[in-house]
């Protein structure tokens, strides 16, 4: 997904189920299957078409009903699947880190910040077989100073392996690493902006999260519409800190933003300074990566800055 | 009767400024502060005296730096929002 | 021998700005939540009798403050007190302030040499024993307002006692009567006058009978509550010209203040240059009886009639830095809607991100409320009418009298909260 300025609404996430798996950084907090009515997955299918949106479909882990994959057939889209289903996918979130991810597949793993700096040889590992992955760090909010250490030093270790794979000819994308290096302007995650949610009660929400943390903070329904109150607080131009962000990759999560400052536009500290060390460790894997020979030759080096969080930036001058 | 006899530089009005409210904090903090607590009376009245010669020095800096024109009896001012230095008598 | 002293009044008759405005940390006592009065306009819905500050509240609130410095690196300090009515919890006061004092003193900290302890009083008590005692004892570091909206009628149509029932007792003569000594006391202060839908036949006449009371400093502002109906606005450009014409006939406007009129309103804002937030909130901290943090005052549960308060921490665990930085990082634009930018006269109108953030649609403070819109303009009108009108007399009196008002000329206070 994509983000601009001046963008709109072009992605619609449909959860399928109450239980349908999380690829970000909400839990999952419904454990009763709670599918979404036929009638409401085809309205919201048609939704999509007249509103030009593309779909991702999330799926519980357990196989729906055949008139449901009927459905979604009638429209171009990607899917978002749970290991534990046991079938290929667009996207496959892993259930862990035991898990063996799909070859040449893209995957999503979530997981708390300690298992993760436990994990940096699994990672590399995984890239060796996957086109594509995802890290979600679920407890990123909670990040202490010493954390920031710990990761960085975990960047290093697996941006060291990514610098391997691009000399033996693979390139794999790891999104805290990879991403940066690739893109020309901010891409985050969209949620209210470019990207909206149907649950499966059939009303609309910023973003999945915003549904499991309160199913009442929904922003119409597939009977009225789209109603996203103060719209442009979502957008790039209207978060001051982001704006003038070069953390491109972030994700810029806006649920995150409210739980931690109470505004969506407002990131708190431990998300910029975890995107900032994401940055900067993929200014030296593109470093790295060019001392081995041509490598992006339209790109410019990602510069050199001495902050992890703008706000601080901001606030000194 | 006051007449205008100099300015100082507003670096310079910081300098008494911040000793004229470190003296009136003293002198409120003295109605308070007994000999009961005997470590920080101890304080007060060495700072008070620590004070009171800062500022006196000031003014003596500044008025042979300028050479402030003076009067039998009288006093100088600062107004600390023009940095202008008077010469009040009575 | 020469006495060398210091004085810190104006020598021309120019009221000042607020103490060390711009470096100053404002940290707001909510003392209580009761007051003796029950105010028509008073934005605060939820007064009541019980909410009282307690001292192991009050200490552990310094504790913290003084104990981080560092997260407080403001040059100055002002310790406001308000409530309700903040003179009735006057022993309390006395206990925090003492505290206070001792406390900067004892541990260096660098607010000890630049305090002020600031209070907005409805006056009723002012001349008691235990509050003139206060007084004396904390004199060259005070700053008191007194709120006085006008005349007797227009005073005693919002600011009545509470519990009266349906005779609605008004307090005017309870204030009036402390005002000399408050002027002989402060001769600077100056008092707020709030204006609600109600209020505008009464501008004129309450604003020259306070500088008639000798109040030289009358700074007052429309309430930011969406409270104005159709043909306000005109009525209030017609009271506020009848006012202009009296200022300016009756040679007022050479020694008293009025923050209606002020030359740096109605123009265009530079998107760009003249992009900072007008409001405080976030720079300043409140604390309340229950030990909780605000960026504040407004954003306590009792100021708010919609929305939550935004407590941004308490007493035992600090401050959670990252609930301030919206606040921090809010500016004009990114809040305004397209209207306001691109608002010809846009220059002095105000908001309350309180406000903002209690009639908003969703529970953010980016998004200004423009209840005040057509207000700001009738004032616009009539303040361009105003300086015409007075440039034109002087203009006619003579370059000197021209220049010498210049130099001369008394400044309200913008800041209205």
């Amino acid at each position: 997904m994509t983000q601009s300025v001046d963008a709109m609404l072009q992605y619609m996430i449909i959860l399928l189920d109450d239980t349908s798996t999380s690829f970000c950084h909400y839990d999952v907090n419904k454990t009763v299957r709670r599918l979404i009515s036929l009638d409401h997955l085809r309205r919201g299918i048609r939704f999509a078409m007249v509103e030009n949106l593309t779909i991702q479909m999330v799926y519980p882990d357990y196989e729906l009903p055949a008139e449901y994959h009927e459905a979604i057939n009638t429209i171009d889209h990607s899917d978002i699947v749970p290991s534990a289903l046991g079938r290929d996918a667009d996207v496959i979130v892993l259930d862990g880190w035991d898990a063996v991810p799909p070859s040449d597949g893209v995957a999503v793993i979530r997981t708390s910040l300690a298992h993760l700096l436990n994990h940096a040889a699994t990672v590399s590992d995984w890239l060796a077989r996957l086109t594509r992955l995802n890290i979600v760090i679920t407890d990123l909010e909670r990040m202490s100073e010493a954390d920031c250490d710990e990761y960085r030093a975990f960047l290093s270790q697996v941006g060291t392996a990514i610098e391997r794979l691009y000399v033996n000819g693979r390139s794999p994308q790891l999104n805290t690493l990879t991403d940066r290096m690739m893109l020309t302007a901010m891409n985050n995650c969209g949620a209210g902006d470019t990207c909206i949610t149907l649950a499966s009660n059939g009303k609309f929400y910023v973003c999945p999260a915003f549904y499991y943390e309160n199913e009442q903070d929904f922003v119409g329904d597939l009977d009225t519409g789209l109603d996203i109150k103060n719209k442009q607080l979502y957008r790039l131009d209207h978060a001051p800190i982001c704006r003038k962000c070069d953390a491109w990759q972030c994700r810029r999560c806006v649920w995150l933003n409210r739980k931690t400052t109470l505004e969506v536009n407002t990131p708190g500290h431990e998300q910029c300074v975890v995107a900032h060390l994401e940055r900067n460790a993929s200014r030296e894997l593109l470093q790295r990566i060019r001392r081995q020979g041509t490598f992006l030759p339209e790109r410019p080096d990602i510069p050199e800055i001495d902050y992890l969080d703008p706000f601080e930036a901001m606030h000194n001058s | 009767m006051k007449k205008l006899v100099g300015q100082v530089t507003p670096a310079e009005r910081d300098v008494i400024q911040s000793l004229f409210e470190r003296r009136n904090g003293l002198n409120e903090l003295a109605k308070i502060l007994t000999a009961d607590n005997a470590e920080l009376y101890e304080k007060l009245v060495t700072d008070m005296g620590v004070t009171g010669t800062k500022f006196q020095h000031w003014w003596d800096t500044m008025a042979q730096h300028y050479g402030w024109e003076s009067a039998e009896g009288g006093n100088w001012e600062i107004n600390f929002d023009t940095c202008e230095i008077y010469l009040v008598t009575p | 021998m020469m006495v060398r002293e210091v004085f810190n009044e104006m020598v021309l008759k120019e009221q000042s700005a607020p103490w060390q405005g711009g470096i100053a940390k404002n940290i707001t006592f909510i003392v209580t939540k009761d007051c003796q009065l029950a105010c028509k306009y008073c934005y605060l819905v939820g007064k009541n009798e019980k909410e009282r500050m307690s001292w192991e509240t009050a200490k552990a609130a310094i504790d913290y403050i003084l104990g981080h410095e560092e997260d407080f690196p403001e040059q100055s300090v002002v310790w406001d007190f308000i409530g309700g009515e903040p003179f009735l919890e006057i022993e309390l006061i006395d206990k925090i302030c003492d505290y206070l004092k001792t406390e900067m003193f004892r541990l260096n900290h660098h607010w000890f040499d630049s305090y002020r302890f600031s209070f907005s009083t409805n006056g009723i008590n002012y001349h008691t024993d235990r509050v003139q005692q206060f007084i004396a004892k904390n004199h060259s570091h005070l700053s008191i307002g007194i709120t006085i909206d006008g005349t007797r009628q227009k005073h005693d149509l919002n600011r009545i006692y509470k519990g009266d029932g349906p005779l609605e007792r008004g307090s005017y003569d309870d204030v009036v009567r402390n005002i000399p000594l408050w002027l002989e006391q402060f001769p600077g202060a100056g008092t707020k006058v709030t204006i609600s839908s109600a209020d505008i036949p009464y501008i004129r006449e309450s604003v020259l009978h306070l500088y008639g009371l000798g109040i030289h400093e009358v700074n007052i502002n429309c309430v930011f509550e969406d409270v104005w109906r159709e043909g306000d606005d005109r009525l209030f450009e017609e009271q506020l010209m009848q006012l202009a014409d009296d200022i300016i006939d009756g040679g007022w406007y050479q020694d008293y203040a009025c923050s209606f009129f002020s030359e740096h309103i109605g123009k265009p804002l530079d998107a760009e240059l003249e992009n900072q937030n007008w409001c405080g909130a976030g720079k300043m901290l409140a604390v309340d009886a229950a030990g909780m943090f605000y960026p504040c005052t407004r954003f306590a549960a009792y100021s708010l009639r919609e929305k939550r308060p935004i407590v941004i921490g308490n007493v035992r665990d600090g401050i959670d830095k990252n609930k301030l930085r919206p606040f921090l990082t809010l500016d004009r634009t990114t809040q305004s809607p397209a209207k306001c930018l691109e608002c010809e006269v846009a220059s002095g109108c105000a908001w309350c991100q309180g406000e903002n953030y209690d009639a908003a649609d969703t529970p953010t403070v980016y998004q200004r409320s423009t209840a005040i819109c057509m207000m700001h303009k009738a004032r616009v009108r009539a303040n361009n009418y105003y300086w015409n009108r007075l440039f034109r007399k002087l203009e006619l009196e003579g370059e000197r009298e021209r220049e010498q008002w210049e130099e001369n000329k008394p400044k309200s206070n913008d800041t209205i909260c």
